[in-house]
C-alpha cells in the first residue's frame, strides 16, 4: 500500500472519530446546514410532483368529460373542458378560502407552511414544511391545521422546518377526553400505522367509539391546551391502565398546508 | 470518466438522493418508503477504489444520520458514529465482493442494494429497541423491513445502468488478474 493511501486512510479515521464525537448541539448545527442543503432540492422536487399530480387529475377529468359526453349528448366536449378548469379553481379557492378563514379565527398566531414531502425513514414520522428560522419558526412549536393537531417542529433552518407528527413514537402529547375527566398521554408507535394511542387512562374508563379527544395543555408543554387530536376508535383495559385507539383529527396522509404555532393571538 | 470525478459526482448526488426518496410516495400496504440513499451508496462503494469508497461510506454515513437525527429536549436520540460505521463496513464488503466477483456487475449491485437497505433498516429497529425499550416484532415491522429491501432490488438496475456510463473503463471490466488488494 502506498504512503498517501495510509495516510488517506488515517485522516479518515480521524475524521470519523470526530464526527462520532460530535455533541447535539452540533450535531443539531450540521442538521440545519443539511436541511439547508436539501431545501431549493426538496422545493424543485415539490413543485414538480404537484405538476405531475395536476396533470394526472387533468387527464382523470377529461376521461370523466367523456364519459359525460356521452351521457349527456347536448354539450360539446370543449365547453366541458373549459367548464371543468374552471371547476379546479372554484375548488382552489374554496380551499384556500377555508385555510385563510381558519387562520383568521383561530385564537393561535399561526404561520402558513406548505408540506414538501415525508420523511423515507423506516421508523421516523416527520414531514418537512417551507417555512424556518426565517419566518419566526423554532424547535418545539405546534403545528396544527384546521382539523387538528399535526405535531411539533424539531429541526429547523432558515427556510425549511422538519416536523415530527403527532404518529411518531417520540411525540407525547397530554391529551383529555370530551366529556369525561379521562387524561392521559398519547403517542405514536415504532412502525406506525397512521393510529395514535392514549395510554395511561383509568382502567374503568367508559369510553365509546366517536369521543372526541383534545390536548390537555400541560403547564410548561409544547401543545397548548384544546386542540383537536382525534377520536376514540376502541378502549381496552390493561394491567394498570387503559388504553385507548384514535383516529388522528388532521388527515396527515394527505397534508399539503399546515400552519405552524408561535403564540397566542 | 476519472475516479475522483466520479467520487465528487457521487457525493453530490447523496442529498439529492435523500431529496428524492423523501419526495416519492409511501408503497401499500402499511406506508412502507423507497430508500435511495443505500442504493447509491452501493454503486460508489463498488464502482470507486477502496480509499474513495471509504470516504464516499462515511459521507454517506454522515447524511444518513443527520436525515434520522432526532432530538429529544436537546439530546440527540441517535448520534453519527453507528451509520459511520454502518456504511464503513458495507463498502469494505462490496469492495471485496467486487474483487471476488472479478469486477462490478449489475447482479452484485442489485444483491448489495437490498442486502445494506435490508441490515439498514433492521438495524436502525434493534437500535430504537435498545434506546427506547421493547421489541415490538410484527407484520408491520417485517413489512417495513422487507419493502424498501425489495424496492431497492428492483430499482437499482435502473440506477445503476444510468451511471454505468461514468464509471472508469479499468474498472468496468472483469480482470482475471485482479487480487484483493488496496490498488485498484
Amino acid at each position: 500500500m502506498k504512503k498517501v493511501q495510509i495516510a488517506a486512510l488515517i485522516l479518515l479515521a480521524v475524521v470519523a472519530v470526530g464526527f462520532c464525537t460530535l455533541g447535539s448541539e452540533s450535531l443539531a448545527n450540521l442538521q440545519s446546514y443539511l436541511l439547508g442543503i436539501l431545501s431549493p432540492i426538496s422545493r424543485s422536487g415539490s413543485a414538480v410532483k404537484s405538476s405531475i399530480g395536476n396533470l394526472g387529475k387533468d387527464l382523470m377529468s377529461l376521461d370523466q368529460l367523456e364519459l359525460e359526453y356521452n351521457r349527456l349528448l347536448s354539450e360539446n366536449r370543449q365547453l366541458r373542458a373549459e367548464n371543468n378548469g374552471l371547476r379546479d379553481l372554484q375548488r382552489d379557492n374554496d380551499h384556500l378560502r377555508q385555510v385563510l378563514g381558519y387562520r383568521e379565527r383561530s385564537s393561535f398566531r399561526l404561520i402558513p407552511a406548505a408540506v414538501l414531502g415525508s420523511d423515507s425513514g423506516a421508523w421516523w414520522s416527520t414531514i418537512k414544511i417551507s417555512r424556518g428560522s426565517r419566518d419566526g419558526i423554532a424547535p418545539d412549536m405546534p403545528v396544527i391545521t384546521d382539523r387538528g393537531l399535526v405535531g411539533k417542529t424539531t429541526a429547523v433552518s432558515n427556510d425549511l422546518s422538519e416536523v415530527m407528527l403527532v404518529t411518531d413514537e417520540n411525540c407525547k402529547v397530554a391529551a383529555k377526553v370530551e366529556g369525561t375527566k379521562e387524561q392521559g398521554i398519547c403517542a405514536g408507535s415504532r412502525a406506525s400505522t397512521g393510529e395514535l394511542q392514549l395510554a395511561f387512562l383509568s382502567k374503568l374508563a367508559d369510553l365509546q367509539p366517536g369521543q372526541k379527544v383534545y390536548t390537555a395543555g400541560v403547564s410548561g408543554g409544547v401543545f397548548p391546551s384544546g386542540i383537536a387530536l382525534g377520536t376514540v376508535k376502541s378502549f381496552h383495559a390493561r394491567e394498570l391502565d387503559g388504553e385507548a385507539i384514535l383516529e388522528p383529527a388532521a388527515d396527515l396522509g394527505s397534508l399539503e398546508e399546515v400552519f405552524v404555532v408561535t403564540g397566542a393571538k | 470518466m476519472k475516479p475522483s470525478i466520479l467520487f465528487i459526482l457521487l457525493l453530490l448526488l447523496l442529498p439529492v438522493s435523500v431529496a428524492i426518496q423523501d419526495l416519492l410516495p409511501s408503497l401499500p400496504p402499511s406506508q412502507e418508503r423507497i430508500q435511495l440513499l443505500p442504493v447509491l451508496f452501493c454503486f460508489g462503494a463498488l464502482a470507486l477504489p477502496l480509499v474513495p469508497a471509504l470516504y464516499f461510506g462515511l459521507a454517506a454515513g454522515v447524511v444518513q444520520g443527520l436525515a434520522l437525527l432526532q432530538s429529544q429536549s436537546g439530546q440527540a436520540e441517535l448520534g453519527l458514529c453507528l451509520p459511520i460505521l454502518f456504511f464503513l463496513g458495507w463498502a469494505i464488503i462490496l469492495q471485496m465482493a467486487s474483487e471476488a466477483t472479478r469486477g462490478m456487475r449489475w447482479e452484485l449491485h442489485s444483491l448489495g442494494s437490498a442486502l445494506t437497505t435490508l441490515s439498514l433498516i433492521g438495524g436502525e429497529f434493534l437500535v430504537l429497541c435498545l434506546k427506547r425499550g421493547g421489541l415490538p416484532i410484527d407484520e408491520t415491522v417485517m413489512l417495513r423491513i422487507a419493502a424498501p429491501s425489495a424496492a431497492a432490488l428492483l430499482i437499482s438496475p435502473i440506477l445503476y445502468f444510468s451511471l454505468r456510463s461514468l464509471v472508469p473503463f479499468s474498472l468496468d471490466t472483469p480482470t482475471p488478474k485482479k487480487q484483493l488488494s488496496f490498488d485498484r
